[in-house]
């Protein structure tokens, strides 16, 4: 199959990639560039393991073809913070114990930061709700929830935060 | 007791790989110059294959293996047992497809793509046999029967009626005790097939490599059985194949085995030459394994002071296409049940039947959640109908401190020395609100709100006195190096609950080393002594245990060599930590002013050429405490919908010392959301005239709860009972399975509770509780 040129700025860098007009955006992601924190739970929308952030808006990379981003811009979990300078959501992850066997984690991380920009805070509810589409088998969720409220609380009591 | 990193909440070892999307799993493994593996699966619950044409994805460029090209080896998937206990039918493909979805062949190529389109390029042609959809159907004379023979150990063994394994237990006279008993309590229940939805699909990469032989990389809870059944398979020698241990996304029992794709990417592997990944799909690994269900069919007599003289439990289990340990598991039922309550005089009849059905496998609990379902229930049946409190009766019968425990059903017991369950069911009683509690009766108007209460353990591994029937041991590597740090090689995979966190806080505890100065190796087959597996709820128990065993001897070889440098008798040495400076030393006894720090002395025995401070060691635990827990659930039933909410929980654990505290909560959260996915929405059903699952394959049809189903943060309450383990390493036992099994009968008392309908079948949907209610269903009270 032909190939096309996509420019897309991934994790802040812009990158120009040949892709098939059938590849999937996770495909591309975990083959073609090795970002393997976005995981394949499903395939078909049902899991949210390959949540991705596409122009700040949580997306599945499992449903979207790669050549439908060009020009955008993506965030993966590898470029959310690093294990030199975690991202605060990552800390609080950690903190609240909210990881266990870790596969739904990127895709948890990324969904919250993603409410967290949305709203600034939230409910327990409205947590809940937004992750509504990220299964998780390990945890029960409270811990997850615990910490992107916690992360929440934080930020709101930052008063650089208030002054945005 | 004072410790000092024991019971301290501390970031997980792989915290921050997680949360980075840096720590690999199986399916994140890639190597240079790899295929691509997809798996034919079988259309047909039943049949005969005649032919397989893979000429044409040939053509395509894609290696292909059918059931002529792979080794033929009959194996049970799961090596736990001992050989001569092994009932073994399966093939790495078979001629003979008994599930709609068995593999019956697979293709590698270079792309996922072109192993995909090369896979739908083959031809099979099947002789299409009657299939058995119904275990009592399955046991009738004029059913198709799904083996003539399979092999237990390495003899052959005839099946009739398609019975794949039973298990018979008398203990006392029952028929003396019923006729003691003034009230005679009898009930059926009906426990589904739900699938383990781990979140990484099950995965293989299998690498040949120059010397002939194989490295794995799997989605396993046990890298030694894939070593050693991949060894027997493929007439390798051990030494040349090596399992490396991995992170893996989620297990719940669903890789407990060595699952039966790794031989078939193993095989692909060899017949390319090249290096194999093999991914399932979702559809795929639905059709690998399900959750054994249970029919179960209880009797028990009661006199009119609330003892229990007398118990009567017949199991049948629809175990599917393939026997992955049933017979282990008809014993550990009759022990689930035998544990639960003093029932004095009791039988225990359990029989596995095979259908054309996917195989039935160990999921969280192992029999457990449908033996303590079905007792639980019974308990508060037995309570209403008796005029008992149902706690009160509870405690009047438990099996507590003091009696026998079958760990693992007859063969492995041991004396119970570690028991909360008064404390538990005391302190529940009071968080909830019991003394509160009105009948459903008492309940009107559209919505009603009721409490359940069920109690339940499981055992901390397998070990007893005497080996059993299943093999029970663990090893462990420390060495201490020559700056003090502490690097710990141990063989247990940790599944997410902490298991590794745990391991290194025992050494770190022992040894007097901070928790940030013991680091988990990264290590394999070859780098460790055997582990049987992380399952059993035996990680902490067994697998620390292990790790303790091995720090007292590094503590003897470090306090013998301190013993040279100071010149004083190693009795007259003692370990201890030093804040100030960050820093283990080894000092005499009441005169600290004469120390040395561990790695100053590890350093010198490298110096001095005396040799590294490190011992490897295996250790076989001689107990199996019973981990006991307790909820108590309040659910709030929409009468108009059928819809239940779970508005409040109180979770309660005796674990003996709890590790780790924070995960020992999340074990147990988690476990509740799994227990109501179980009591409420999960059933992975087939279609009784094609054999297909109803579901497809697809999530979306077979659900699990979502961070919606879970009651608000605040409103979960989690408690630790304060027991000590005196067998268990600083005083711990388990927890994993314990966490789940009893959340399914507490949900079912607590809806009794609210509507006065008792369900004997989970899960109880909203469509069941609706039909339920419309129907005018006897309230019993």
């Amino acid at each position: 199959m032909e190939k096309r040129l996509i420019k897309v700025t991934i994790n802040g860098k812009l990158r120009e990639l040949f892709v098939k007009s059938n590849d999937l955006l996770l495909n591309v992601l975990r083959n073609d560039l090795n970002l393997m924190g976005t995981k394949y739970g499903c395939g078909i929308g049902e899991c949210g393991a390959c949540t991705v952030l596409l122009d700040g808006q949580t997306v599945l990379a499992c449903l979207i073809l790669a050549v439908t981003v060009d020009g955008q811009e993506i965030t993966t979990i590898e470029g959310m913070g690093d294990p030199v300078q975690l991202h605060p959501l990552q800390e609080s992850f950690i903190e609240h114990g909210a990881v266990q066997c870790g596969f739904c984690t990127p895709g948890m991380l990324l969904a919250g930061e993603a409410l967290l920009k949305e709203n600034p805070n939230p409910s327990e509810e409205e947590i809940r709700e937004y992750l509504r589409g990220n299964l998780c088998r390990c945890t029960g969720y409270a811990a997850i929830v615990k910490a992107i409220k916690s992360e929440a609380k934080s930020q709101s009591a930052d008063p650089g935060t208030l002054s945005e | 007791m004072d410790f000092q990193v024991i019971g301290k909440v501390l970031p997980r070892k792989d915290g921050i790989a997680k949360v980075c999307g840096k720590e690999p799993f199986a399916s994140d493994i890639v190597v240079p110059h790899m295929l691509y593996a997809v798996t034919l699966r079988s259309e047909h619950a039943h049949a005969e294959i005649i032919k397989i044409d893979t000429s044409e994805a040939e053509s395509m460029g894609a290696v292909c293996i059918t059931p002529t090209e792979v080794p033929d080896f009959t194996y049970n998937e799961r090596t736990v047992s001992i050989p001569e206990k092994t009932f073994c039918d399966r093939k790495v493909l078979p001629r003979r497809v008994r599930h709609v979805g068995e593999a019956i062949a697979a293709v590698a190529a270079e792309t996922e793509e072109l192993a995909f389109r090369a896979m739908q390029a083959i031809k099979v042609e099947y002789n299409v046999l009657p299939s058995v959809l119904d275990p009592e159907e399955a046991m009738q004379p004029e059913a198709a029967s799904l083996y003539d023979e399979i092999l237990l150990g390495k003899q052959q063994l005839k099946v009739k009626n398609n019975v794949a394994c039973e298990r018979n237990i008398v203990i006392g006279d029952p028929e003396a005790g019923f006729a003691a008993a003034d009230y005679i309590v009898e009930r059926d229940y009906d426990l589904p097939r739900i699938y383990h939805h781990q979140m990484e699909t099950k995965t293989v990469v299998c690498q040949p490599e120059a010397n002939g032989g194989i490295t794995i990389w799997t989605t396993t809870q046990t890298i030694h059985n894939v070593r050693q059944l991949l060894g027997q398979i493929f007439e390798l020698p051990l030494s040349k194949i090596n399992v490396k241990k991995l992170s893996i996304g989620g297990s719940f029992g669903s890789s407990i085995q060595m699952n039966s794709m790794i031989p078939i990417c193993v095989a692909l592997a060899l017949k390319a030459r090249c290096p194999v990944k093999l991914v399932s799909s979702r559809e795929d690994d639905i059709h690998d394994h399900v959750k054994f269900p249970a029919r179960i069919k209880l009797k028990v007599g009661v006199t009119k002071d609330a003892k229990i003289v007398a118990a009567d439990m017949r199991v049948l289990v629809d175990i599917g296409a393939h026997q992955i340990n049933s017979y282990p598991l008809l014993g550990c039922m009759s022990g689930w049940y035998a544990s639960l309550y003093k029932w004095q005089d009791f039988r225990f009849d359990g029989t596995a039947v095979y259908t054309n059905k996917v195989p039935g496998c160990a999921m969280q609990g192992y029999g457990n959640p449908e033996v303590n379902f079905a007792v639980e229930s019974h308990m508060d049946v037995i309570a209403n109908e008796c005029g008992f409190d149902p706690i009160e009766f509870r405690l009047k019968n438990y099996v507590g401190i003091g009696d026998e425990f079958w760990g693992q059903g007859p063969t492995v017991k041991s004396i119970i020395k570690s028991c909360g369950v008064e404390e538990m069911l005391t302190v529940g009683a009071e968080k909830i609100g019991w003394s509160e509690r009105r009948s459903s009766q008492a309940k009107t108007g559209r919505y009603r709100k009721g409490v359940g209460i069920a109690r339940g353990f499981h055992t901390s591994g397998t070990g007893g006195p005497k080996p059993g029937e299943v093999i029970d041991y663990s090893s462990a590597t420390i060495k201490i190096n020559e700056d003090g740090t502490v690097d710990v090689l141990s063989p247990v995979m940790d599944l997410g609950g902490g298991t590794g966190e745990a391991t290194v806080k025992v050494v770190a505890e022992l040894l007097k080393v901070p928790y940030d100065k013991v680091e988990l190796a990264i290590v394999d087959t070859r780098t460790t002594g055997y582990d049987v597996n992380t399952h059993a709820t035996r990680g902490v128990y067994c697998g620390c245990g292990a790790a303790l065993h091995v720090a007292k001897q590094v503590k003897i070889k470090l306090l013998e060599f301190a013993s040279r440098i100071l010149e004083e008798n190693p009795d007259d040495l003692d370990l201890s930590y030093e804040p100030e400076d960050n820093k283990t030393i080894i000092h005499v006894k009441r005169f600290k002013q004469k120390q040395i720090s561990i790695g100053e002395v590890a350093k010198l025995a490298q110096i001095y050429s005396w040799g590294t401070i490190a011992v490897s060691d295996s250790y076989r635990q001689r107990n199996c405490p019973p981990c006991f827990v307790a909820h108590f659930i309040e659910v709030e039933v929409d009468t108009w919908t059928g819809i239940v909410k779970v508005p409040r929980a109180i979770l309660l654990a005796d674990s003996g010392t709890p590790i780790n505290p924070d995960m020992l909560e999340g074990q147990l959260i988690g476990s509740l959301s799994r227990g109501l996915g179980y009591a409420a929405y999960e059933s992975t059903e087939n279609d009784l005239e094609t054999g297909k699952l109803l579901c497809g394959g697809f999530i979306t049809d077979n659900k699990i709860p979502t961070s919606c189903e879970m009651p608000l943060m605040d409103n979960i309450q989690v408690y630790f009972a304060h027991t000590y383990e005196p067998t268990g390493p600083f005083g711990a036992k388990g927890i994993g399975e314990a966490a789940l099994n009893s959340v399914a009968a507490a949900y079912a008392n607590a809806i009794y509770n609210a509507i006065g309908i008792r369900f004997y079948q989970t899960p109880i949907t909203p469509e069941r509780i609706l039909q339920a209610l419309e129907g005018g269903a006897s309230v019993e009270n």
